[in-house]
């Protein structure tokens, strides 16, 4: 799982308050990193999509950070430094085995060979 | 109600992915070219939702763009994760994206498994949330309108059928093959062969014109029609009839033959039809018949309303034939038993009026041809020896615990239901574009601002 996969994830586990399952904590036992061709405008086209303070969150915790900032500078389409950075956060950084845990429920959902397994139960939904 | 429906899928949808999911890994299963183009229309960075993408034969599409595929199935999923594709195990119920993350979202051939409008309207809703607004939907759904399949009933149960019956009589039919093939004119000559088997020479001398597509279209035809091996020409209720004679001979004649055709004399048929160079080119052309099906041509075989005859005899022979025990058919009952549980939440009070009396077709000398393509799925499996789920793995299995997951169901959609249950019940999805494509109907829907008051 990227952790721009991770980005886009939530919980809907039954009582989570709206907006509450977001964003997943990670609990990685094994990270890989991959080496991904870098497309600057893609990167420079993904940002916005992207939750910035949950993808920051999510790369501290792996310790990937990789020197983001914790606020999105100005003008970033054309800081090919920066972007760089994201593009090795949201695209090369892997989590193969881990947990990704839900902060409002505590409902842990597994992360099996790079596959988050997202299923609830009936009674959780 | 709900629980009903939830089991039903469960049964009949999930548990029958998961078996058949190594069966998905050949190239039968290509990407379909308006989808292709749909994924290429999406501008660079976009980001694609493909929810039930199955083994990931989509996600491979447009580099420019990041896809997330997701699907119930763990085997498929893992499949499409070997891949290098981004995927994750998930109910189409209850999507575990953000709202409005997405630019784009694919659902093919999914919303049709869900056995109620209300969860057929659910499923799209919950897709239309995860899309943001201006994002675009394709949706693709089987057809009951079809034109080499008749449905009875919207709501049915299609078989997965690995292996056909009876395979002695193909035995005639390879030799056959294997000398008309040494013919300058492979094609035709296959083609005249073919369809003298199938006793449907006429209709596809009609029906093949003098041009190259033309031709091929009538092959096409003779293997599609001669892969509907037999088999549950039905609506959910008659698969309820369980007192049907028809319908448990069928099922014990089509476990038997699946169980000896696998255990015995295998290797010794594919070499004869590998030496013959039969093997690449009924590779071929049903590789081409299966692009214009849905997903598995040779899968399905729900036929017209005309009650089917049943020839339980050549079943009989075929098997002793080989030594077989063919007193106890081992599958056969609890399958039975199984469809005896299943109840279709839309159609439970229209079960007690409709007493249909099932058959099967067995036609002798279709039949061979049936097994022909058989043979080929087979030897396929032969030769990939990572597979270790092998037709005989495959059929023990279903004869070790059978739980009638050989039945996939399907809610076919006739022609402007989709576009209805949308329009009427998704509001926050306007339709820019329907349309009929490989047996489905198929929608592009973009998602509108919805004011709320």
């Amino acid at each position: 799982m990227k952790l721009l996969t991770h980005n886009m994830l939530t919980s809907h586990v039954r009582g989570v308050r709206p907006g509450g399952g977001f964003p997943l904590r990670i609990q990685a036992t094994e990270v890989k990193v991959n080496n991904v061709d870098f497309n600057q405008e893609f990167v420079a086209r993904m940002i916005p999509k992207v939750e910035w303070g949950a993808l920051v969150e999510a790369a501290e915790s792996l310790g990937h950070l990789s020197d983001l900032p914790h606020e999105l500078p100005p003008e970033y389409e054309n800081k090919e430094d920066f972007l760089r950075k994201v593009h090795h956060v949201l695209l090369e950084v892997e989590v193969m085995e881990g947990i990704l845990k839900c902060p409002d429920s505590g409902r842990e959902f597994p992360i099996t060979k790079g596959i988050p397994n997202m299923l609830l139960s009936e009674e959780e939904t | 109600m709900e629980k009903e429906a939830s089991q039903l899928e469960k049964d009949h949808v999930h548990n029958v992915y998961e078996k058949i999911a190594p069966h998905f890994h050949d190239a039968r299963y290509k990407a379909w070219p308006k989808v292709q183009q749909f994924l290429s229309d999406q501008e660079p960075g976009s980001l694609i939702a493909d929810i039930g993408c199955g083994n990931g034969k989509y996600l491979h599409i447009n580099s420019q763009t990041y896809k997330l595929g997701c699907d119930y199935c763990f085997p498929l999923v893992e499949s499409a994760r070997n891949d290098g594709h981004e995927v994750m195990v998930c109910h189409s119920l209850c999507l575990p994206y953000r709202n409005e993350c997405f630019d784009a979202v694919l659902s093919i051939a999914v919303i049709h498994h869900f056995s109620t409008k209300e969860r057929r309207v659910r499923a799209i809703k919950e897709m239309a949330r995860t899309l943001r607004v201006g994002g675009q939907m394709m949706i693709y759904v089987w057809a009951m309108e079809q034109k080499r399949r008749k449905f009875e009933k919207q709501d049915v149960f299609v078989p997965w059928n690995p292996s056909p019956p009876s395979w002695t009589l193909s035995n005639t039919c390879l030799h056959g093959i294997q000398k008309s093939i040494h013919q300058k004119d492979k094609r035709l000559a296959l083609d005249q062969h073919s369809a003298k088997l199938a006793g449907t020479l006429k209709a596809h001398r009609q029906a093949r014109s003098s041009s190259f597509v033309g031709e091929k279209e009538t092959t096409h035809n003779l293997f599609e029609k001669s892969l509907r091996w037999s088999l549950f020409s039905r609506s959910l209720e008659s698969v309820l009839d369980l007192s049907n004679q028809w319908h448990q001979r069928e099922l014990s004649a089509f476990s038997n033959c699946n169980i000896q055709l696998d255990e015995l004399n295998r290797g010794k048929l594919f070499e004869q039809i590998r030496q013959g160079g039969f093997m690449k080119h009924i590779s071929n052309l049903s590789l081409g018949c299966r692009q214009n099906s849905e997903d598995n041509a040779s899968e399905v075989a729900v036929e017209p309303g005309s009650p089917m005859i049943c020839h339980p005899v050549p079943f009989k022979s075929c098997c002793s034939e080989l030594g077989q025990d063919t007193k106890q058919p081992p599958m056969s009952p609890a399958i039975i038993h199984d469809c005896s549980r299943v109840c279709l939440p839309d159609l439970v009070s229209h079960q007690k009026d409709v007493k249909q009396q099932l058959k099967i077709d067995y036609h002798p000398k279709q039949s061979a041809f049936r097994q022909l393509q058989n043979r080929r799925k087979t030897d396929s499996s032969l030769q990939d020896t990572d597979n270790d789920c092998s037709m005989a793995t495959w059929n023990k299995q279903l004869q070790r615990s059978p739980n009638g997951a050989c039945l996939r169901y399907y809610h076919v959609f006739k022609e402007g239901e989709l576009v209805e249950l949308i329009e009427h019940h998704v509001p926050e999805l306007h339709v820019i574009h329907s349309y009929f494509d490989h047996a489905n109907w198929c929608v592009i829907a973009e998602k509108i601002h919805m004011w709320k008051i």
